[in-house]
């Protein structure tokens, strides 16, 4: 059964760590996401599926690349192979981003309007 | 701004289907183009400024239109910029109220398999459509919507075109916004993200080891594999740029290659339209500068500026460089009061804006800093764009 109504709305909250300022430290940059802001995310199925396959298609693609490259490292094959991994790798990373930091489901506005759908429904952990 | 009556949003739709994605005869918009200066003679409003977008380029190797760079641009124009709703959820554009950012991938020419079948690394130019790169951005500058492709990164697939309307600002990301000359000449203003080997292989570890398919040597070569390419083309681009941000390792800790502490320059070209560069205490001169001191007091690193005016591929530049990070909110305020020609609205307005995405990378360092600084100037770029052209149709009016 699908609720979209979990869901954390769009707007880019400011870090709660920040409002009101005072003379707090800032948070050493990295990739983690800062405490208290991705707790109450729930993310929809399909999303969780799509980070799934991505993460196989690292793997897969590595794989293949060292495959590939382990015959002739500086055929163009071997470069492509490298780039496919590049860009899977990216495309997970930027899943993730949006995920965790930004707390935008891709799915978000697809499921608004179709909540019935298999993809739609939330994923429990 | 004047909202004008005469909306240019026209969709220009030719009779055919939309299969071709988006093109254009030429004729038709020389013939829209008189049509809207014409009726702006006749009336008093300026409604020119309407009409024309602002075009930004960013070459960056990071991904497309999620990266941090992206989101504290857009932030500075007021609001957070997000995919557009209701259409393909892989879309990689991003929009917001002042601003749109195309990713530069959605005109690759060959998909995945393609690319597999050709040879090519989606670096290679041959894998890129320029010819409608040029059409689609010289349109929407016009003020002509168009049917932009979708490169979706997860199937690899072209996906069926999504509508981009004409914004205030269009920002084109991607490997190669400098890299065709038409598309060059369309761009009002440029950035170059040059990140340095060591930095490069520090973050993707960051990004990547998390992964199960990766280790540290399949991070390695895929870095290796690249670099050919990324040097042949996307490189070159350097040369072009307004502004170069360049990422370095630090020098205030000797042998660190965990790439946490970082070493950033702004390079700036001199002479650019509507573009001040940024610079400390006194401009064109050589200063180095470490704040903290009596007044302030840093913790290891600590923080180090220098400016100089130099040479970069033959033009004159001005170069703003800080090493080191910000440890507290009173480091950033202090280091932003003594910056000038920072194009800030009011006094701390870039310590706010860095705060607002206080978790994104780099916010305690140069990259953020410069960033940041990047988004008020073409905020500032923008403004004296819009004020010249409102300025000209009424001189017309007046005579």
């Amino acid at each position: 059964m699908a609720s979209s109504l979990s869901l954390t709305p769009f707007n880019f909250r400011p870090h709660p760590r920040f409002s009101p300022p005072s003379s707090s430290s800032l948070p050493r940059s990295g990739r983690k996401p800062a405490a208290g802001v991705r707790s109450e995310m729930k993310i929809y199925k399909g999303t969780r599926i799509r980070e799934q396959r991505l993460t196989e298609m690292i793997e897969q693609k590595v794989a293949e690349a060292k495959q590939v490259c382990g015959e002739d490292e500086t055929s163009d094959e071997c470069k492509v192979a490298w780039d496919e991994v590049e860009e899977v790798s990216q495309a997970k990373a930027d899943l993730r981003l949006k995920i965790h930091h930004l707390q935008q489901d891709p799915l978000e506005h697809f499921c608004q309007e179709n909540p019935e759908t298999d993809e739609c429904r939330i994923y429990e952990d | 701004m004047a909202a004008s009556s005469l909306s240019t949003q026209t969709h220009f739709n030719p009779t055919p289907p939309k299969t071709h994605l988006g093109l254009f005869n030429q004729n038709q918009v020389v013939l829209y183009g008189k049509t809207t200066t014409t009726t702006c003679r006749r009336r008093f409003i300026s409604c020119s400024a309407e009409d024309k977008t602002v075009v930004i380029g960013l070459a960056a190797d990071s991904g497309c239109g999620k990266s941090t760079f992206m989101r504290r641009l857009t932030s500075v124009f007021g609001g957070a910029a997000e995919p557009p709703k209701g259409g393909n959820p892989d879309s990689n554009t991003l929009i917001s109220e002042m601003t749109t950012v195309i990713c530069l991938d959605d005109y690759h020419s060959l998909d995945r398999t393609g690319r597999k079948e050709k040879g090519v690394t989606a670096l290679d130019p041959r894998a890129n459509d320029f010819d409608l790169m040029y059409h689609q951005v010289k349109a929407i500058k016009e003020g002509i919507p168009v049917d932009k492709p979708i490169y979706n990164h997860v199937s690899g697939l072209l996906d069926p075109p999504e509508l981009i309307k004409p914004p205030k600002i269009l920002v084109i990301e991607g490997l190669h916004p400098m890299y065709d000359a038409r598309v060059r000449e369309l761009l009002d203003f440029s950035i170059y993200l040059d990140i340095s080997n060591e930095v490069k292989f520090a973050w993707k570890i960051q990004r990547d080891m998390a992964e199960r398919g990766h280790s540290l040597e399949s991070i390695k070569a895929s870095i290796d594999a690249r670099k050919s390419d990324f040097d042949a083309y996307i490189d070159p681009q350097k040369q072009y740029a307004d502004a170069v941000i360049q990422v370095l390792p630090t020098q205030l800790i000797p042998d660190d290659n965990e790439g946490n502490v970082l070493r950033v320059r702004l390079i700036m070209k001199e002479g650019v339209k509507y573009f001040d560069p940024v610079y400390l205490f006194d401009e064109g001169s050589t200063i180095s500068w470490i704040p903290c001191g009596r007044k302030l007091t840093c913790s290891y690193p600590g923080i180090k500026f220098t400016y100089c005016p130099d040479t970069y591929y033959g033009h004159e530049v001005s170069v703003l460089e800080m090493d080191g990070q910000f440890d507290r909110l009173d480091e950033l305020i202090y280091v932003e009061s003594h910056l000038s020609n920072i194009s800030t609205k009011f006094y701390g307005e870039v310590t706010q804006q860095m705060l607002k995405h206080a978790d994104f990378p780099g916010s305690n360092n140069g990259t953020g800093l410069f960033q940041t600084i990047i988004g008020l100037k073409i905020r500032d770029l923008y403004e004296q764009i819009t004020r010249t052209k409102t300025a000209a149709p009424l001189e017309a009016t007046k005579a």
